[in-house]
C-alpha cells in the first residue's frame, strides 16, 4: 500500500514512469475483472484501455481514498456495465461469439472446472443483474472486503453483502446441478 | 461442505480460470494509447520535473538508471578509500570467486520499476565494457561503440550521446569489493537468508563524491562467495527507499554478444542529449583560486593547455597542480586522490599522454561555456584508452580562465 501511496505521488507529478509502474502491477488482474464483468470478452482491452486513460488524465490531481487496486477495480466495473448495457440496447449480446483467448494460468483447476461448466457459468454470470456480478467478482477476484466495495460504490455495508449473497444463490440455482454432483 | 461454500469455490475457480490476453497482447492495444494520454495529460499541468525537454529522459526509469549507474561507475573511481584494514570477513575468498567471471545479469528495481540488465566487463576486467539495461515498461538504455543510446517507447524516439555514461567503472569483480572493504565504516554482519536458509554476509558501507552521498549494502552469498545483491541509497544512512537495488546477480564466464542486440520498432527520432554539468557544482567551479587564465587563448588552445598539465600531474601524481586546476579534486583528500584518480599501484594508472583532441561536445552553464575533450592516454598496462573530459570556462571579475570539472563518461578502450 506504501508502494502505491509513494506510485501516486509521483504520478501526480506527471511520472510516466509511475504511471507505466501502476499499469503494469495491476494490468493482469484487471483484465480478469474485465473478462469476468463483460459480455463480448473482445471488450477486455478496450476497457482496460479506457480505464487508463481516464486515469492518465488525473494525473496532477488524482487523490487516493483507499486502495488504487480496489479504485481501478471499480472503474473496470463501470466500463463494463456501460459496455454491456450498450449491447444489450443494441441487441448484440455476443457470449458466445467471445473469441477464444489463452488462458496463462490453465492448469489441474482447469481441467477440474471442464468446459461445459465454464459455458454454464458465462451463462448464470450473465443472467445476474450488474451490481450482484459486479460484488461477486469484485470480492472473490479483485478480493475486496465488502466494506471498500461499499465505500467505492457509495452504498452501505449491508447492502454490499446482500447483492453479494443474492447473486450468490441464483448462481447456485443455476448450478444446481453441478453441486449435487 | 454447505452449498453455498461449494458455489463460492466453483465461482473462484470460474474466475481463476478465466482466459485472458497475455500481458504483451494486451500491452500491443493499450500501452500506446494510455502512455499518450499520460503525456498529454501531463503537458497541460504543470510539473516540476518536466521543465526541459531533455528531462523527460531523465524522468523516464531507465534515463535514471542509466545516471545511477554511471554515478555508481564514477563514485568508485573518486571515492576515499584509507590504508587498507583487515576485513572482517574473507573477503579475499569473494574476489577468488570473481576473478574469473566477465558477465552479468542483474534483475533489480529502480523508481518502482523492475529493469534487467546484462552487462560485461572490458578485456582487463577493470570496468564494464558493455551495457544494456532493459525495464518493464519498455524502455532500453544501452552501450555501443562508445556511445550511450536511451530508447523511450512512449516518446518513440532515442537519446543518445557520444560517451559512455552507462557502466561500472570498476567492475563488479575483485577491484570494486577491495574498494568497498576499505571504506572508512565498512562493517559486515553474518546471517541466514530467511528465504533459503543459506548463510549470507552483508557489507555495509558510505562513501561521499562528486555526485553527492552514497551508501551501500552488499549481500554475499557464504557459500558461492559471490555478492548476489545490493542495494545502494543516494544519502549517507541508509535512510528512505534504496535509489537502486539489485534483487539477484547471476554471473558467467562470458555471455553472446546477442544479449546486446537491440531492436528498435519503427523510425524512432534520435536526440542527442546535451552537455552539462551538476547545479550543485558550480558554486566550486566558480571559486577564482583554482584554474588557468585563458586571455588570448581560443577554447581549443586552453582546453589542450590546461588537460595536458592536469594529466601530466596525474601521471607525476602532483597534487598541488592537480589540486589547482580542479576544484572537485581540490575537496577531496590526498589519500583519494591517489587511490581513485592517480590510481597510484594500479595497472590502469595512466603513463602516458598521447593526444590532446578537438573540443567534440559544447554546452552552457550559469558560469559560462563548457566543452567536452577526448584525451588519449596510455595505462600502465599498455592498453590505449580515450578518456573525455569537461572543462568550464568563466570570467570572473573580468579576468577569462577556465577549470577542470572532471571525466564526461568512462574511459573507453581504443586499442
Amino acid at each position: 500500500m506504501l508502494e502505491d501511496k509513494v506510485l501516486v505521488w509521483r504520478f501526480n507529478r506527471g511520472d510516466t514512469a509511475a504511471f507505466c509502474r501502476i499499469y503494469e502491477k495491476y494490468r493482469d488482474r484487471l483484465l480478469k475483472v474485465a473478462a469476468a464483468l463483460l459480455n463480448d470478452r473482445t471488450d477486455v482491452e478496450d476497457v482496460l484501455h479506457d480505464v487508463f486513460v481516464d486515469f492518465a488524465r488525473r494525473t496532477g490531481r488524482f487523490q487516493l481514498r483507499g486502495s488504487l487496486q480496489g479504485y481501478l477495480a471499480i472503474c473496470v466495473a463501470n466500463r463494463a456495465r456501460d459496455r454491456n448495457r450498450a449491447q444489450q440496447r443494441r441487441g448484440t449480446e455476443r457470449l458466445d461469439a467471445a473469441r477464444p483467448m489463452r488462458c496463462p494460468e490453465a492448469g489441474p483447476q482447469h481441467a477440474a472446472l471442464n468446459r461445459e461448466l465454464m459455458q454454464q457459468m458465462d451463462e448464470a454470470m450473465a443472467r445476474l443483474p450488474d451490481e450482484q456480478r459486479e460484488t461477486i467478482v469484485l470480492h472473490l477476484q479483485s478480493k475486496m472486503r465488502f466494506r471498500e466495495i461499499a465505500k467505492l460504490k457509495g452504498i452501505s455495508v449491508n447492502t454490499a453483502q446482500s447483492r453479494y449473497r443474492y447473486g450468490l444463490d441464483k448462481l447456485r440455482s443455476a448450478l444446481n446441478g453441478e453441486l449435487k454432483k | 461442505m454447505t452449498d453455498s461454500q461449494k458455489t463460492e469455490g466453483i465461482v473462484r475457480d470460474y474466475l481463476n480460470n478465466l482466459a485472458t490476453p497475455s500481458g504483451a497482447e494486451a500491452d500491443g492495444k493499450i500501452l500506446c494509447g494510455v502512455l499518450t494520454a499520460m503525456n498529454e495529460a501531463r503537458s497541460q499541468h504543470t510539473v516540476p520535473t518536466n521543465g526541459i525537454p531533455w528531462s523527460a529522459i531523465v524522468t523516464s526509469k531507465a534515463g535514471k538508471l542509466a545516471a545511477v549507474v554511471a554515478v555508481v561507475a564514477i563514485v568508485l573511481s573518486f571515492t576515499v578509500f584509507d590504508v587498507l584494514t583487515q576485513p572482517a570477513w574473507a573477503l579475499e575468498d569473494a574476489i577468488e570467486a570473481l576473478k574469473d567471471l566477465k558477465a552479468a545479469h542483474i534483475v533489480g528495481a529502480f523508481a518502482g520499476e523492475t529493469v534487467k540488465i546484462w552487462v560485461r566487463a572490458d578485456v582487463s576486467k577493470s570496468q564494464s565494457s558493455t551495457m544494456i539495461v532493459r525495464s518493464s515498461h519498455g524502455a532500453v538504455t544501452w552501450v555501443r561503440d562508445g556511445s550511450t543510446y536511451h530508447y523511450e517507447p512512449g516518446q518513440d524516439t532515442v537519446y543518445f550521446e557520444n560517451a559512455i555514461t552507462l557502466g561500472f567503472s570498476d567492475w563488479l569483480g575483485p577491484d570494486l569489493l577491495r574498494m568497498f572493504s576499505m571504506a572508512e565504516d565498512a562493517q559486515t554482519l553474518r546471517g541466514k537468508d530467511p528465504a533459503t536458509g543459506r548463510d549470507r554476509i552483508t557489507l555495509l558501507c558510505s562513501i561521499g563524491d562528486m555526485h553527492g552521498p552514497q551508501s551501500w549494502i552488499m549481500e554475499f552469498d557464504a557459500a558461492s562467495k559471490l555478492p548476489i545483491a545490493f542495494k545502494q541509497w543516494a544519502n549517507l544512512d541508509r535512510s528512505g527507499p534504496p535509489a537502486f537495488e539489485a534483487f539477484k546477480i547471476t554471473y558467467y564466464e562470458d555471455i553472446a554478444d546477442s544479449l546486446f542486440d537491440v531492436q528498435i520498432p519503427g523510425n524512432p527520432t534520435y536526440v542527442e542529449r546535451p552537455l552539462t554539468i551538476q547545479e550543485a557544482f558550480i558554486d566550486m567551479l566558480s571559486n577564482p583560486a583554482h584554474g588557468m587564465p585563458t586571455e588570448g587563448l581560443d577554447q581549443q588552445q586552453a582546453c589542450e593547455r590546461i588537460l595536458r598539465t592536469g594529466f601530466q600531474a596525474v601521471i607525476d601524481e602532483d597534487l598541488e597542480t592537480l589540486k589547482k586546476l580542479s576544484p572537485f579534486c581540490a575537496s577531496l583528500g590526498d589519500e583519494l586522490l591517489r587511490a581513485a584518480v592517480f590510481r597510484t599501484g594500479r595497472e590502469d594508472r595512466v603513463t602516458e599522454i598521447l593526444e590532446i583532441g578537438e573540443i567534440c561536445k559544447t554546452g552552457h552553464t550559469q558560469l559560462g561555456p563548457i566543452v567536452a575533450v577526448p584525451v588519449q592516454v596510455r595505462r600502465k598496462d599498455g592498453v590505449k584508452v580515450e578518456e573525455k573530459t569537461i572543462v568550464q570556462f568563466r570570467n570572473i571579475a573580468g579576468v577569462p580562465s577556465c577549470v577542470i570539472y572532471g571525466p564526461y563518461g568512462l574511459p573507453r578502450d581504443i586499442e
